[in-house]
């Protein structure tokens, strides 16, 4: 079968692979659903990732916010409220104990913002170059706050489809700081999305919400397509732009759609509730830019396509393999 | 200028647009030779909006495709070599040899660094002399000049752990084997605008003087290949066929000339294999004499032999604009992004790749 590629962790096509043959072995666990958390019986929600970023500081955040945000916003996107987390630290021989430290004041500071509790945790130091520098690993676990539960089994023919902020950014900053570019104003947009989704909880035309991480925008609308065997049409015109995060894509020959957010929400809601999501979203400083760009539609079952800034029209597709690694 | 409502970019390309329909009619075959605007064209969804009896082909401006098998596997031998760090652009990782592919050796634990210029693969030599740093070199005039300075800098430096396998090409004589052909009756080319900024437009003359092609140099906006098309569309219409550059932001007539200076300083003409072409005549840089000890190819004694494409795959024919890329027996379904055979489905550039990616394999499922 061959070994392992980064692209296997890229978070597109390679990694959806994988993710089926490891399923395969799990055939009598039917809970995964494969949204971004899981539902537990009791109205709990739990999530798991690791966390690999590589430099461990950028502009706009470091891997200790990450690791608290990443697991946290995979429950708020599904409506539930992050409570607990558990996490584990793999650090390799030599790591300054202060720097560490400094991550883990990072981490304590969003989980204080929200008042999650680290309930438990693990750690392990490996000899050197047996793990690079430094490896988080969060479990949160959370409270479900919406009925009916959000999922894209909700999506229906002309649902909005909208965005909390321009998307890529957090994908731009690293690759910026990985490649030496200097580029005036570049941010990650790595931030906790509870504060602001929970505010729009109580909108009943709210069908689902993804957090657009590896992979970007472009994908998680490739997957609501798939999944709901729906199709989705977005205008580049009303996506947020962030200059400093496109002219990075434009340098190095990325889609700005394929570029991972850290705090960037795609949010389906129908026709009726879209102008008051938007209105909600836009009171919170991380949803100012948000918008509707788009719409469920019958058309192109299973595809999302673009009318692009010039008029022309053009499929999205999940990116392939590696753009970037360990940018989470 | 400020974008007023009845002058947005969409505004102005839907009126070029109009103005393409009405100057083409007759059926005209243009080549768009570079990979950027290959792309640039798929992801502004410009096919949309060209009219029907406009065929755009992608020509072999992509560097990864154009790059000969043996060419790969040179690389990936490359890669196996004891104390080599192969550093190389990203696209070219994934480019299948006849048996593997540098990433695959990546897994394997070869040390094989992706890197975004030339002289990221200096600073590797600079800082692990107990290792010896080969760049594989692909590209076009755009990155030769890059290559050729590194490699002046390397014997200033005095550096001995630094090589370069070189696979440098010159797109001026790809051109002229693509207007002699007489399968591919071409009547436009969208000529390359980064490529050009370094040749300036005196290379191409023989395109309409000899061949009577009609020849645009255009950026790499919507706006400006929408342009680029409809002054190729007008020469062909009126017969007044010239060299027309629309990039005047970047090309000047004369090119770079101190870009030239670095590359013919550094580099000769020598016959090169082109992917899907074969031999072409002077269309190779290769390192000069002077500089045969940064040549990774004789420093290391890697053999460049012939070796047939994968079977059934038609890169080859697609790169000439023969076929579109669907029209490959192996396209989307034994070759795709994930597993792919030929090259044009390896790189972001590669036409195959785009088709795909774009249009899902077959026409554009937005068109009516």
């Amino acid at each position: 079968m061959g070994g392992l590629t980064i692209g296997h962790g890229a978070g597109g096509r390679l990694t959806e692979e994988l993710i089926s043959l490891i399923l395969d072995r799990f055939r009598k666990t039917p809970l995964a659903d494969r949204e971004d958390c899981a539902l537990l019986p009791g109205g709990l929600a739990v999530t798991i990732d690791g966390y690999t970023v590589s430099p461990l500081s950028f502009q706009g955040g470091d891997i200790g916010k990450l690791s608290v945000c990443g697991s946290a916003n995979d429950l708020a996107v599904r409506g539930a409220r992050p409570l607990f987390l558990a996490l584990g630290v793999i650090a390799e021989e030599g790591f300054p104990l202060e720097d560490l430290l400094v991550y883990m004041e990072s981490a304590s500071l969003i989980c204080d913002s929200m008042d999650i509790a680290l309930v438990t945790g693990d750690s392990k130091v490996v000899p050197r170059g047996q793990a690079d520098e430094l490896f988080l690993t969060t479990c949160a676990i959370g409270k479900i706050e919406r009925e009916p539960v959000l999922g894209v089994d909700n999506l229906k023919h002309g649902d909005s489809i909208l965005v909390t902020c321009p998307p890529g950014m957090h994908g731009a900053a690293i690759a910026a700081a990985r490649y030496g570019l200097k580029v005036h104003g570049l941010a990650s947009d790595c931030a906790p999305l509870w504060p602001m989704v929970e505010k729009v909880l109580p909108l009943k035309g709210l069908r689902c919400m993804r957090d657009c991480t590896r992979g970007g925008l472009g994908t998680v609308l490739c997957e609501w397509a798939e999944a709901s065997g729906l199709g989705i049409e977005i205008e580049e015109e009303k996506v947020p732009r962030d200059e400093p995060s496109l002219s990075v894509c434009e340098l190095l020959g990325f889609d700005p759609l394929h570029m991972a957010g850290e705090g960037c929400a795609a949010v389906a809601v129908s026709a009726e509730d879209a102008e008051k999501a938007v209105a909600i979203l836009r009171q919170h400083p991380s949803g100012e830019m948000a918008s509707i760009i788009g719409k469920v539609t019958e058309k192109h079952p299973r595809l999302v396509g673009i009318h692009t800034i010039s008029g022309g029209t053009r499929l999205v597709d999940k990116p392939v393999g590696e753009l970037l690694p360990r940018i989470c | 200028m400020q974008d007023t409502p009845s002058n947005t970019p969409r505004e102005r390309i839907a009126k070029l647009s109009r103005a393409l329909d009405r100057i083409v009619d007759r059926r005209i075959k243009v080549m768009e030779v570079c990979g950027t605007h290959t792309v640039s064209i798929f992801r502004q969804g410009l096919r949309s909006l060209l009219p029907a009896s406009l065929e755009l082909v992608s020509g072999p401006g992509c560097p990864v495709c154009v790059t000969d098998q043996a060419e790969i596997d040179a690389a990936v031998s490359l890669a196996r070599m004891e104390g080599i760090t192969v550093a190389t652009y990203g696209d070219m990782i994934k480019v299948p040899g006849s048996g593997t592919s540098l990433l695959e050796e990546r897994s394997r634990g070869m040390d094989v660094r992706v890197v975004t210029s030339a002289d990221q693969a200096l600073s590797l030599a600079r800082n692990c002399r107990d290792r010896t740093v080969v760049l594989i070199a692909v590209g076009f005039e755009t990155t030769a000049p890059a290559t050729a300075s590194v490699i002046l800098d390397a014997r200033s430096e005095g550096l001995e752990n630094f090589l370069v396998l070189d696979l440098h090409k010159s797109v001026p004589p790809a051109l002229k084997t693509l207007a002699s052909d007489p399968l591919v009756k071409l009547d436009a080319f969208l000529l390359p605008g980064h490529v050009s900024v370094i040749t300036g437009l005196t290379p191409y003359r023989f395109l309409p003087e000899e061949h009577g092609i009609a020849c645009a140099v255009a950026g790499f906006e919507a706006e400006e290949i929408m342009i680029g098309l409809l002054e190729t569309a007008r020469q062909v219409k009126t017969g007044r066929l010239a060299v027309a550059s629309l990039y005047s932001r970047a090309v000047r007539p004369e090119g770079n000339p101190a870009a030239r200076a670095v590359i013919e300083k550094v580099f000769t003409y020598a016959d090169a294999p082109w992917r899907g072409l074969g031999i072409i005549p002077s269309s190779g840089y290769v390192i000069r004499e002077e500089f045969a000890q940064f040549d990774a190819l004789k420093r290391l004694d890697i053999p460049l032999s012939a070796v047939p494409p994968p079977e059934g795959c038609l890169c080859g024919e697609v790169l000439r604009g023969l076929i579109e890329p669907p029209s490959c027996p192996l396209f989307g379904c034994e070759c795709t992004p994930n597993h792919p055979v030929g090259p044009c489905m390896v790189s972001t550039e590669g036409s195959c790749a785009a088709f795909l990616k774009f249009h899902q394999g077959g026409d554009n499922p937005w068109e009516d």
